[in-house]
């Protein structure tokens, strides 16, 4: 047993001035540039056959001893330690990680992807239909959103876009694959088991390596890593023989450096890398397989990738039988929260799986797994594919309408009923009946009624007649009521949009209502004002003949009555009371009679000015304001098409697949 | 050699500071507030669970707290420490879910009051909980302290295994933040593959700010690589400026990882012997109090004019968003008085029914449309006063706090508190009218209805309404008229003053809810100068 090493070495330690910048520093990138004299005994157990390709590694160093640090890649990490950190939230100075930091990376919905029925891609690397239709309509999409949204949104999809199309161009016998996790996780180890050569530097000193290495078991994949940017003196071939070549043709390996160690350069190393890669295997192993960082960071915003995602439990040398299979259930679990799907019973899902590199032990189960992988050569579009699940995820907050969006009839009849209120239609139609009935009335009136209505206008101050004339350059309109009315409108028209396009809906409404106030003025003018006198009905000559006959048959029985009692006629009481009687009351009778059959037309001329007031004021605003939210909301229902194409969707057939999102029916061309 | 005597007055300061951080608010989402509330809880947790019972009883055991990553060994070590299994190791990861804290028996009683972690639940009986733990989700929100004694521990010294500080279970990470504020002596554990994580680097660079007594302690270490990986993790620890912390080194032993099993004896000795050193030698005890103390008070003196900042930021972002309300509303206000003397109010309807008056309308019928204009042109001030809000509010990442922005179902509302306060306008004015036709010696008295609504149609028709003052002059004496304008009008502009003020202040309400006061920063200023004051 070896005994306790308990160093406790009080070395001198100078108070440095500058501590604070000191402390600022990530410890890790600098270290490594510290000359390491000793080599490391580790777990490295491969003997030296790489030796020529790792002299490669080391020309930075210069030495040929095997104990070289990489130096060429960490010189620059001591300089872009500082200010990196920030995204992750994680160098705050606090001591605890608080839940919110990373709470947004747990909101976003899980969106199933859509894949199942594709098959797989062929060689030269060409995305299959539904993927292709798919890319056209991200990019449609970004090209119609681009006035309505900010860059910043659109700039993952425009990654995407650049992505898709620089893999394209670029081999489809080919598979990337990267090993990524934590630092002494064993990735080196794994990639060199793999490769069958020492081909990574292995070793205790944390972290180990410091720049990306690729291993790439054909030919032709210079373009691909080309594009990882990794430089040609990190390029490798794996240890020849046939029957490895012929199992793991087409794929590319990529060795990470760490995501978790202070040193900021390689954890940006990593961020870039897989973003371009085809596949992911995750090593992770008993110690660390419950990092926050791990899951927070990447398993989570990568969970849409299950599909090109491989987990693999390493060191399982280090535990006992029982509790490998425990960890692993634990892994199985964690993962499952993640939102990650697992591959097993043959679904499409993440692989995991549990493996020595050290012993070998669980090699050959990835070796082939990662075979049949790499000969499907599906990798890459199903990556693609899951980039544009994100990118949609993502961008369904922009695009998605909680309810059905659009003018509903009800809205426009009360925009127009609103319009209607801001002139007076109401108002002016109720004026002209009643002006109609007063005509109507006077003419067919009995002329007392009307020598005694003349000297009540004479008794009254006429107020009212007054203001009727010289009001042409007035504000007619009620200016709040048409603000009010359009305001309505468009808050109506854009409930339920995203907000870019409600806002925009907004503003077209309100340049459409620019002048509508002075359009209803001069409208009011136009279509309010009765042109001439009101028009009589044909019953109305007859109307006043029988007045008229009336009034002459009260006079004719008074004069007659009158010539009895001056004895110039017979009396005769009879005849000419009679008569007067029939006129009295039958003047007030054909008066009564006329206001009866004065009501129909009268009610037929107001209802006739309210309407044309009326229809001239929502045709108006149908012009000027409907119009261009219905094309501002048709604008938005295009661009909603092509996002449940992204979403993978079909327009027609139905939008189950992606939640919450419902259908648009009622966006619409206006009424006509 | 620093001292810590206890001192009244400084207790006092302490506990006056103390109430001033934990009276601190940041209820305004702004990009600095989640980070201010942590740092108030983390000050929080230091001065309640350490520094104030610290130097109220300077002569309680040392409490070392144990942390690092999860699997690195924390309980193993504790447990190694002790002698027998007190704390829970395991493969899954994390582990340790409830802290657990050893001490000598007869120290016991230092821990089972509340005197440090007063926030925790002391529970006795272990085994039950641990199991129950995890699966009542009813006893997640009461956290508990597990409180063991072992008479192998050496009087005057207590150990606490806590949480891992980068745990998936964000509630771990809390609370082992919590524990560590609490501790005399910080155990920091990290293992041959773990010593360069960025997450444990953090903590250990807090506890240099803190000037906290620090230990490392390098956990499973294969024996082949001791020195070397020892070699390693003391110069990065130079690097970072804690080079004088004292190290020590347990190796990787087949009985130490995985199973839970304890660590041999002499693993563990040189640790176990520093710290009983530091428990019982009273200057070596004295020391890493005081120095743990003392690097606890320095350290208020950035943290509080931080939480200072913090809460000025929040007073300054309240006064943003009420600048914006109260802007909006005052330039509202002035377009609504400009509108009301351009005679706004009487167009459309109501200018329809003015012209037909008195020969096809009624007085009644003007009235009405006169006071449905005027609550339109009110509710039209008030709509647009909001939208300027919430266009200003947009801009404001304050404006998020909840119950500031999300008021859909009160515009129904505002629409009727206007067409209230306009009805109760109108039925006044029709009042003023009645008094002034019953105080009329004239044979025939003028209709009350058509005085009032040619007062109604002077006051808010503006110059094109000039008749209308005429008229009411005819039938009520010039005299009369001009009275019952003026007192119509001071009625209608009280009334508008009112309607409008009272959105204004339902808009603020809210915001006035949240409590931001300038006060805070400055008072959390004062208690700091006070304190430095006392020492």
């Amino acid at each position: 047993m070896t005994a306790v090493t308990a160093v406790t070495d009080h070395t001198d330690h100078a108070d440095q001035p500058g501590d604070d910048d000191a402390r600022k520093k990530d410890p890790g990138g600098e270290i490594v540039r510290k000359e390491r004299s000793g080599r490391e005994a580790g777990h490295k157990e491969k003997g030296d056959s790489g030796r020529g390709a790792r002299e490669a590694t080391e020309a930075g160093s210069g030495g040929g001893t095997g104990s070289g640090s990489g130096s060429a890649d960490s010189v620059g990490s001591a300089d872009a330690v500082g200010s990196a950190d920030a995204p992750g939230g994680w160098d705050d100075g606090l001591i605890a990680r608080r839940v919110s930091a990373t709470a947004e990376g747990q909101a976003r919905p899980v969106q199933e992807t859509v894949m199942d029925n594709r098959p797989p891609a062929v060689a030269p690397l060409a995305y299959d239909g539904p993927l292709r239709s798919r890319l056209d309509a991200l990019r449609e999409l970004v090209g119609l959103s681009r006035t309505r949204l900010d860059s910043r949104t659109l700039a993952e999809a425009g990654q995407v876009l650049d992505e898709a199309a620089a893999r394209r161009r670029l081999s489809g016998q080919h598979t990337v694959v990267a090993i990524a996790g934590a630092t002494g996780s064993g990735k080196s180890q794994l990639f060199n088991a793999l490769a069958g050569v020492a081909i990574s530097e292995t070793g205790v000193r944390r972290p180990t390596t410091a720049a990306p290495i690729a291993c790439s078991w054909s030919d032709g994949a210079a373009g691909l890593i080309d594009r990882l940017g990794i430089p040609g003196r990190l390029r490798r071939r794996p240890l020849q023989s046939a029957e490895a070549e012929a199992q793991l043709r087409g794929l590319v390996l990529v060795d990470l450096p760490d995501h978790d160690s202070a040193a900021v350069q390689h954890r940006e190393h990593v961020d870039r890398i897989l973003a371009l890669v085809d596949a992911v295997i995750w090593v992770v192993d008993p110690e660390k397989y419950a990092d926050a960082v791990l899951h927070e960071r990447y398993l989570r915003p990568m969970a849409g990738h299950a599909e090109v995602t491989f987990v693999v439990l390493n060191q399982v040398d280090r535990l006992p039988r029982d509790a490998a299979d425990q960890v692993l259930d634990d892994l199985r679990r964690l993962l499952d929260e993640d939102g990650i799907a697992l591959g097993e019973y043959g679904e499409p899902g993440a692989t995991v799986l549990a493996l020595s590199a050290l012993t070998g032990d669980g090699i050959g189960e990835l070796r082939e797994v990662l075979g049949h992988f790499v000969a499907e050569r599906g990798a890459a579009a199903r990556r693609i594919s899951a980039d544009v699940d994100a990118a949609a995820v993502r961008l369904w907050p922009v695009y998605a309408n909680r309810r059905q969006a659009g003018l509903s009839e009800e809205a426009r009849d009360e925009f127009a009923d609103r319009l209607a209120d801001a002139v007076g239609a109401t108002a002016a139609g109720e004026a002209a009946e009643r002006a109609w009935r007063r005509n109507a009335n006077r003419a067919c009136g009995t002329p007392w009624l009307r020598l005694w209505r003349w000297y009540q206008d004479r008794r009254e101050p006429a107020t009212g007649r007054l203001s009727v004339r010289a009001y042409d350059d007035e504000e007619a309109t009620a200016r709040q009521r048409v603000e009010q009315a359009v305001r309505t409108v468009a808050e109506q028209a854009s409930d339920g949009l995203p907000a870019p396009w409600a806002q925009a809906v907004r503003e077209a409404a309100v340049r459409g209502s620019q002048g509508l106030c002075e359009a209803l003025d001069e409208l009011a003018v136009r279509a309010g004002t009765p042109v001439g006198r009101p028009p009589r009905p044909g019953w109305w000559p007859a109307a006043v003949l029988a007045q008229a006959a009336m009034t002459v048959l009260q006079v004719v029985g008074g004069l007659w009555l009158l010539a009895q009692i001056i004895g110039l006629m017979s009396p005769n009481l009879g005849v000419p009371v009679l008569l007067m009687v029939i006129g009295i009351v039958g003047g007030p009778g054909v008066e009564w009679a006329c206001r009866l059959a004065a009501n129909g037309p009268a009610r037929r001329y107001g209802a006739e000015a309210e309407r044309r007031l009326r229809e001239a004021a929502s045709g108006c605003g149908r012009a000027r304001v409907l119009d261009p939210v219905a094309g501002e909301l048709l604008r938005y229902r295009e661009v909603r098409e092509q996002f449940l194409r992204v979403s993978g969707v079909t327009g027609g057939t139905g939008v189950t697949g992606v939640t919450g999102v419902t259908g648009v029916t009622g966006v619409g061309a206006s009424a006509g | 050699m620093v001292t810590l005597d206890v001192r009244p007055q400084l207790l006092d300061a302490l506990s006056a500071l103390r109430d001033r951080v934990a009276a601190a608010r940041f209820p305004l989402p702004l990009a600095g507030a989640p980070r201010a509330r942590a740092n108030r809880d983390e000050l929080l947790a230091q001065l309640d669970d350490y520094l104030v019972p610290r130097l109220r009883e300077p002569e309680a055991p040392l409490l070392a707290v144990i942390g690092g990553s999860t699997g690195a060994g924390k309980s193993t070590l504790v447990n190694s420490l002790v002698g027998r299994r007190v704390s829970e190791a395991g493969v899954l990861r994390p582990t340790t879910r409830t802290p657990v804290l050893v001490c000598h028996p007869e120290d016991h009683h230092w821990f089972s009051g509340m005197r440090v972690l007063p926030d925790l639940t002391r529970v006795w009986m272990p085994q039950q909980d641990v199991d129950d733990d995890p699966l009542l989700p009813g006893e997640e929100d009461m956290r508990v302290l597990r409180i063991e004694t072992a008479d192998t521990l050496p009087r005057g010294l207590a150990l606490l295994d806590a949480p891992d500080i980068d745990s998936l279970v964000a509630g771990n990470r809390v609370l082992a933040a919590e524990l560590m504020c609490a501790a005399d002596i910080w155990v920091m554990v990290t293992t041959a593959a773990r010593y360069a994580d960025a997450v444990p680097w953090h903590l250990l660079r807090t506890a240099k700010d803190h000037d906290a007594t620090l230990v490392t302690v390098l956990d499973r270490v294969p024996h082949q690589v001791v020195s070397e990986v020892s070699r390693q993790f003391g110069a990065l620890l130079a690097k970072a400026g804690l080079g004088d912390v004292p190290r020590f080194t347990v190796p990787e032993l087949p009985e130490s990882a995985w199973g839970g099993g304890l660590l041999p004896a002499t693993a563990v000795a040189p640790l176990r012997a520093w710290l009983a050193q530091q428990a019982q030698d009273p200057g070596a005890r004295h020391q890493v109090m005081a120095r743990t103390a003392y690097g606890a008070l320095d350290s208020l003196k950035s943290r509080m004019p931080e939480l200072a900042s913090a809460a000025a930021a929040q007073y300054a972002a309240a006064l943003r968003l009420t600048a914006a309300v109260d802007g909006a509303y005052d330039s509202e206000y002035t377009r609504l008085r400009g509108r009301l003397q351009a005679g706004a109010v009487l167009a459309g309807g109501a200018l329809k029914r003015w012209r037909s008056y008195p020969l096809d309308s009624s007085a009644g019928e003007l009235l009405d449309a006169l006071v449905e204009s005027l609550a339109a042109l009110l509710l039209c001030a008030v709509t647009a006063a909001d939208e300027r809000v919430d266009e200003a509010w947009r801009r404001e990442p304050a404006a998020g706090a909840p119950g500031l922005t999300d008021r859909d179902p009160t515009l129904e509302s505002a629409e009727h508190r206007i067409g209230m306060a306009v009805r109760r306008w109108r039925r006044v004015l029709e009042e003023y009218a009645e008094d002034e036709v019953r105080a009329l010696e004239k044979s025939v008295a003028p209709d009350p209805e058509a005085v009032a609504a040619l007062v109604a149609t002077a006051l808010l028709g503006g110059r094109r309404a000039r008749s209308a003052g005429e008229g009411l002059a005819e039938r009520i004496g010039a005299h009369g008229a001009l009275r019952l304008r003026d007192k119509g009008g001071r009625l209608l502009t009280d009334y508008l003053d009112k309607a409008l003020h009272d959105e204004r202040e339902r808009r603020l309400a809210p915001l006035d809810a949240l409590d931001v006061h300038p006060e805070p920063q400055a008072e959390l200023i004062a208690a700091l100068s006070v304190l430095q004051k006392e020492r």
